[in-house]
């Protein structure tokens, strides 16, 4: 479970920012997330969803422990994000579009090397790697060096790291962007079964077909604030458009 | 420290992998010094045969006098000596390079020798050519001269040649031969060791930070149940490693190439090799490892300031200057390792490297220069470790 209270955070805007944008920009502060709350519950998909820049990053890095609340807290699996960061990070999966790969490291080494900084023992280990491996295929390329992989195979490679430690909470921040079809399925899929282990799951993304597709619950997010926040099917009712692209637009133009 | 060590391991084994940082770790200290010394060593050798064995055109105006020098010059057949050229045009013809030197014997000069008064011959050359060798030929040519006409002076004046040697000087010298080359060739030394080894952290430090950063793995390190502090050290040992194995690494190039060097006078080599022998390279090593942590926790803290590998190499690169500075210094005459200079960090290293190469190393100071340089290390790792906290750090550009 994730519990996010009145969280706010903010960032000193350095010279340059300031100057990219623009003239209406006054002060050298910006709130990136402003007095969101939201929770997150076990067996559901909550989905962020938000154009670029909104906010969307900046909220799950604070519960994924990289970056600190400035104001409100946060709690997974029952642990503050800042007072007992490494609890949490233990608990959590996350993945990102942008995720990088050790190039020189095989698939075998890249998810050995997380499994052993989650303190995962030998026969744990050998065990969900034999479970994680035949799920996504990745026994056939596991000991070629992950550069000299396809981009596919390389995105099966970061699902299997994200999830090795079979953790109870599952953060993905935009991780179908920049995919193609095929792969980008993969990943909704393992989405999917991550809601049928009782998982909770977090996702963030800008693509509509997926919101329809995988939410639970849904809030948008707009210049750090949420405009929505409650059941998806909530969502669907208070639609004043055709579709879920349309409404999300007169939402976020209203706001 | 189980996680520390999966950190090391890991980013160890992708360094290794990395065949850029393979090459400065390893190909290039193992093969530059040994290259260099080689060919500047063989170059200087070939060139200086060549001019030993050149036929010089030697201009030469005797007007009848001083025979006996015209005639061993003339018969010399290392000089070819050419006559009739005006005395006041000999600068213009070795500018031109018709002539290689000119002797202008003084049209009095017979006169002068005869009533025991000093002649006057003019040589004229140019120094800057074949290592002065032009000028150094002739003079032996008109000191021999210069000598059998004092020998008959001493002959014909009924004297013993002592008279005018009244202090007779025989030198002992106790400097050993290692104490000699350490004080002169030692100086080399440091300079490559020192440069090696931040070379040698130079690459690792921008892969680990900037280029992790890059690529998008940092963000996934980060979210991984390790402290900051752990990630860091893990990196930071690994740019120390690499940093010192460089060093290591040219030392071994060093004694590659010197025995690749023929005809470096046996107790020469001897000396070269006494020089880097185990307890003086163990010795040089432990002042590199506190200057090599200093190295990687310096180019770390830059490395994940900058937004990508890029960025982290152009402001990285310049600072090899920075670097070389304090170690030039150290090559200066009469800049010696004392209570002030063994602070100084990056001028103690080679300095002290210096001392220890000559086995003149005085205790105390190389444990202030210890004391410097840990202190120094320890300092910038803090100070690194402050850095890696910070949010505006690691997230800038990301």
């Amino acid at each position: 479970m994730i519990v996010v209270d009145k969280v706010t955070k903010t960032f000193s805007v350095s010279r340059q920012q300031r100057r990219e944008m623009g003239p209406e920009f006054k002060g050298s502060r910006i709130d990136a997330v402003k007095e969101v709350s939201f929770t997150c519950r076990p067996g559901r998909i909550f989905t962020l969803l938000g154009p670029n820049g909104a906010g969307k990053t900046t909220m799950l890095r604070m519960i994924a422990t990289m970056l600190k609340p400035s104001s409100g807290t946060i709690a997974v699996a029952g642990f503050d994000v800042v007072k007992e960061g490494v609890e949490v990070r233990r608990r959590i999966g996350f993945l990102t579009g942008n995720t990088g790969l050790y190039d020189r490291l095989t698939p075998d080494e890249m998810i050995k090397y997380y499994a052993d900084l989650y303190g995962m023992d030998a026969q744990t280990y050998g065990r969900r790697r034999q479970e994680i491996f035949g799920l996504l295929g990745i026994h056939e390329f596991a000991g070629r060096r992950i550069g000299k992989l396809s981009s596919g195979m390389k995105q099966k490679v970061s699902l299997a790291r994200t999830i090795i430690h079979n953790p109870d909470v599952v953060v993905f921040d935009e991780p179908t962007s920049a995919l193609d079809v095929v792969t980008s399925r993969a990943i909704i899929q393992l989405i999917k079964r991550c809601k049928e282990e009782n998982k909770t799951v977090l996702f963030s993304t800008h693509r509509m077909g997926e919101v329809s597709l995988l939410s639970d619950d849904l809030a948008i997010i707009h210049r750090g604030s949420f405009i929505f926040n409650g059941t998806y099917k909530e969502f669907e009712n208070q639609m004043q458009t055709r579709s879920v692209e349309d409404e999300f637009v007169r939402l976020v133009e209203a706001a | 420290m189980s996680r520390f060590v999966t950190i090391f391991r890991k980013e160890f084994t992708d360094t290794i992998r990395d065949r850029r940082t393979l090459f400065m770790m390893i190909v290039f200290p193992l093969l530059l010094v040994p290259v260099l010394m080689i060919v500047m060593t063989n170059l200087q050798r070939s060139s200086m045969k060549k001019a030993e064995e050149k036929v010089l055109r030697v201009a030469l105006v005797a007007r009848g006098n001083a025979a006996v020098l015209v005639g061993a010059l003339t018969g010399h057949h290392d000089f070819r000596v050419i006559d009739g050229i005006p005395a006041d045009s000999m600068e213009a013809m070795i500018l031109r390079d018709s002539v290689d030197a000119a002797v202008v014997v003084a049209g009095d000069f017979d006169a002068a020798v005869a009533r025991m008064a000093s002649g006057k011959i003019r040589l004229f050359y140019k120094s800057s050519d074949d290592f002065d060798m032009v000028k150094r030929r002739l003079s032996d040519v008109i000191g021999a001269y210069e000598k059998q006409l004092v020998a008959d002076r001493f002959v014909k004046l009924k004297l013993d040649a002592g008279i005018v040697n009244p202090v007779t000087i025989e030198e002992h010298d106790v400097a050993s031969m290692k104490e000699r080359i350490g004080k002169t060739v030692g100086g080399m030394f440091p300079y490559l060791f020192v440069i090696f080894c931040f070379m040698g952290a130079m690459y690792p430090a921008i892969d680990l930070a900037a280029g992790e950063k890059e690529r998008g793995t940092m963000e996934t390190l980060l979210t991984a149940p390790v402290s900051r502090f752990q990630i860091l050290l893990g990196k930071f040992a690994v740019v120390v490693l690499t940093g010192l194995l460089s060093a290591a690494v040219s030392i071994v190039g060093i004694l590659f190439a010197v025995r690749q060097i023929s005809d470096i006078p046996p107790e020469m080599l001897d000396a070269v090799v006494a020089i880097l022998d185990v307890q003086t390279v163990v010795l040089v090593l432990s002042l590199l490892f506190p200057l090599s942590m200093f190295f990687a926790a310096f180019l770390l803290s830059m490395s994940i300031f900058a937004r990508s590998y890029k960025e982290a190499q152009s402001m990285i690169s310049p600072l090899m200057i920075v670097v070389i500075l304090p170690v030039m210094i150290g090559l200066f005459p009469g800049v010696t390792l004392g209570p002030l200079t063994a602070m100084i960090p990056i001028l103690n290293v080679s300095l002290a490297t210096k001392e220890i190469i000559a086995g003149t190393v005085k205790t105390g100071l190389l444990l202030e220069v210890y004391a410097s340089l840990i202190l120094l290390a320890g300092l910038s790792l803090f100070g690194c470790a402050r850095w890696f906290q910070r949010e505006e750090t690691i997230f800038r550009g990301v």
